[in-house]
């Protein structure tokens, strides 16, 4: 102890005497992350949106995404629907074959389907025909107590319900109002969008698939991926937005074009265009960067006795990686082809389209007595970056994704046992993470928690909306 | 319906391609160019058509004002 | 775009005349022979960016066929028609569809771990004013032959965490 208790040495406190010690006494990495992201654990940590209301008065994907993205972060989100009806997303499902039930009282026989599945999870959900004169009142109070509103009408369609940003802005200055149009305004302002669309008009759609040369043709993404991405995007503005409001007390409007939203993901396209008049084309599994690097077909499957197809028949692609000369030469080694490395030593001359075409040929050459799983473990065993191409069981048996929560079952609160993905395979956050607490409710049912508990209108009323299917 | 007969799958071809543009281009002779047909309103640009090999496997456009007289990779088509 | 091959072939006495589509994807820019799907005469074509070069022209019987039609289907006949994927007359594509996509939504009440899920209808109503739902499916009380055999399932060990 020194003489002067004012005086703190380090070698008095508890903890590491050194740096060295310190460097000794910390958990390895691995343990830390999973000490700190405790997958399973997010309902105990706070929500970093807690307080923000926003309104969402969407539909399908796209711009129901970007609220959603604010409602796993904690933010207090109110879905309007229609009537009886509600979303349209919630009547599709794939094949019409898998719902939950029910949807609301009037209809019995109908379900949601899981093709809403993500899209609004944590949301509180209120019915309102918010074009009649008669529900503007509420509409215009639940404006000024909310933070923002996301909405997906056609261009001016709720300037002429009195509800866009000009009107909203003189009710809650500090509204923030999101636009997201299918073509936004503009020559092509006249309709709406879908996500393929959105990657045909983009030009997304011409640069997927097989190159023409190999029998291809211009390809959409099996899934959604452009509404998902562009609303995303939208999520990005809202919280710039808010940020700014933060500084200035000013609300903002987002415009938000789908159409052009996925022209950002088109990397050199267009610059390259701009340069020499090239027009990229389509390069299938391959990659324009890179070689080796891209998915490669192995003779046989790993599953040759499944029934399903998609273990019977297509279990048979990898990923490879190889693009380092002295990773293309371990490659060339493992398949016995020298001549190959010899005849591309540089990646400069392997990028090549002609070296492309030649290269990976001569890979599936030397994987078509194998399965894919041979491919795996031989190129894996000599260090190099090579991984099978999943279909969603094997994602849902993988255990990587098992222990990161990425994909896990969750017993809804009303409509039971669920495996979900989407909400936590969006990045984690240790202190803040995001966390799903039901992935939807039915047609209208926080009516009376919105209208009568917040907004303080009578239970007769509400009913009486009810009843004349305003609500 | 396009008479087929007596022509060889690239004059075939070349008759499904029935060109918008008449130019001095040697382009016109050439295995590797794709012309803009007939009819087209896309695209807005002013070119003849893409070349398909200078830049394989991406497109060039081949612009109608720069009258290209040779090419290294020009090859006549068949 | 799409071309066809209307067979004409005589079976039994009278004409095949079974429409065989071509569709664009794969007959795009194609050359060699197709079977008919009702008759099984094989036909050589050829084509290119999307118009006939050649054919169809009808090969030797026994010829064996390089692919199937997509769908074909006989107009004269009050639409007959042969939907892609039958064994020996359409094309198969591999990813068929499981004998439950039927286009009618199945009714399941356990998710393939054995938990229960409310994947069937009709479901009892809402019970609130104005359409409003309760935070929690209380399936004892509102299902209680899924809780019993929910209960009977956790007994027989059938509840499982994956």
């Amino acid at each position: 102890m020194t003489k002067d208790l004012r005086e703190c040495r380090i070698e008095d406190l508890p903890g590491p005497k050194s740096k060295q010690e310190l460097d000794e006494m910390k958990m390895p990495y691995e343990e830390y992350c999973k000490a700190a992201f405790a997958p399973g654990h997010e309902m105990g940590k706070p929500e970093s949106l807690k307080g923000i209301r926003w309104m969402s008065t969407t539909m399908y994907i796209f711009t129901p995404h970007s609220v959603a993205n604010l409602a796993e972060l904690g933010a207090e989100v109110i879905k309007v629907e229609m009537p009886r009806m509600g979303d349209p997303m919630k009547h599709t499902s794939p094949f019409n074959e898998a719902y939950l039930y029910p949807l609301h009282d009037t209809r019995p026989v109908t379900g949601t389907g899981y093709g809403f599945m993500n899209a609004n999870p944590n949301e509180y959900y209120i019915s309102m025909d918010y074009h009649l004169p008669e529900m503007k009142e509420a509409f215009y109070r639940l404006v000024k107590m909310s933070d923002g509103l996301t909405e997906c009408y056609r261009p001016g369609t709720f300037d002429r319900w009195k509800q866009s940003y000009r009107y909203v802005q003189e009710l809650n200055p500090r509204f923030i109002y999101v636009w997201g149009g299918g073509f936004g305004y503009g020559p092509k302002c006249f309709g709406g969008s879908y996500d393929i669309l959105g990657q045909a008009h983009a030009g997304l759609a011409s640069v997927t698939g097989m190159h023409e040369s190999m029998g291809g043709h211009c390809t959409k993404h099996s899934n959604w991926c452009i509404d998902w991405y562009s609303g995303t995007q939208i999520t990005f503005g809202i919280l710039a937005a808010m940020h700014w409001r933060a500084k200035t007390g000013l609300g903002t409007m987002i415009e938000f074009s789908q159409v052009q939203a996925a022209t950002r993901c088109l990397g050199h396209t267009v610059p390259m265009y701009g340069r020499f008049g090239i027009v990229r084309q389509r390069w299938g599994n391959w990659d324009t960067q890179l070689c080796v690097h891209g998915i490669i077909l192995c003779g046989k499957s790993d599953f040759p006795d499944s029934i399903n197809p998609q273990d019977k028949f297509d279990a048979r692609y990898a990923m490879v990686s190889a693009f380092q000369d002295a990773d293309f030469k371990a490659l060339c080694g493992i398949i016995k082809k020298p001549d190959l490395y010899s005849s591309y030593k540089k990646h400069k001359e392997r990028v090549g389209a002609e070296a492309q075409v030649d290269i990976y040929a001569q890979l599936e050459d030397w994987a078509k007595d194998k399965s894919r799983s041979e491919v795996v473990r031989i190129l894996q065993n000599e260090g190099l970056l090579c991984e099978p191409v999943m279909n969603d069981r094997e994602v849902y048996e993988n255990e990587h994704y098992r222990q990161r929560g990425t994909v896990r079952w969750m017993e809804d609160p009303l409509f039971g046992d669920v495996l979900v993905q989407g909400t936590y395979s969006a990045g984690m956050l240790s202190k803040t993470p995001r966390r799903l607490y039901w992935i939807w409710r039915p047609v209208g049912a926080d009516n009376v928690k919105i209208y009568h508990e917040m907004l303080g209108y009578p239970i007769s009323k509400v009913q009486e909306w009810y009843d004349k299917a305003w609500i | 319906m396009i008479e087929a007969k007596g022509l060889t799958p690239r004059q075939f071809l070349d008759k499904v391609l029935e060109p918008e543009k008449e130019s001095d281009h040697i382009c016109w002779q050439c295995e590797f160019l794709k012309p803009v047909i007939k009819g087209s309103s896309f695209p807005p640009a002013d070119i003849i058509g893409w070349c398909m090999k200078i830049h394989w496997p991406y497109y060039w456009c081949v612009a109608d004002f720069n009258v290209v007289k040779k090419c290294y990779v020009f090859k006549q088509k068949g | 775009m799409c071309d066809i091959i209307w067979c004409k072939k005589d079976v039994e006495g009278k004409p095949c005349d079974t429409v065989n589509y071509l569709d664009p994807y794969c007959f795009w820019n194609w050359k060699g022979t197709i079977n008919c799907a009702n008759c099984g005469t094989v036909y050589a074509i050829h084509m290119i960016q999307g118009h006939m070069y050649k054919g169809p022209d009808e090969q030797p019987a026994g010829t064996k066929p390089d692919t199937s039609p997509l769908y074909a289907d006989k107009p004269l006949e009050g639409y007959i028609n042969f939907p892609s994927g039958m064994e020996g007359r359409t094309r198969p594509f591999q990813c068929l569809p499981r004998h439950i996509y039927l286009g009618v939504p199945d009714m399941v009440k356990f998710s393939i771990r054995g938990r229960p899920l409310r994947g069937w209808r009709p479901q009892p109503k809402s019970a609130g004013i104005a359409g409003q739902f309760p935070f929690n499916w209380e399936m004892k009380k509102l299902s209680p032959e899924v809780w019993a055999e929910y209960q009977e399932k956790i007994a027989k060990g059938e509840v499982k965490d994956w």
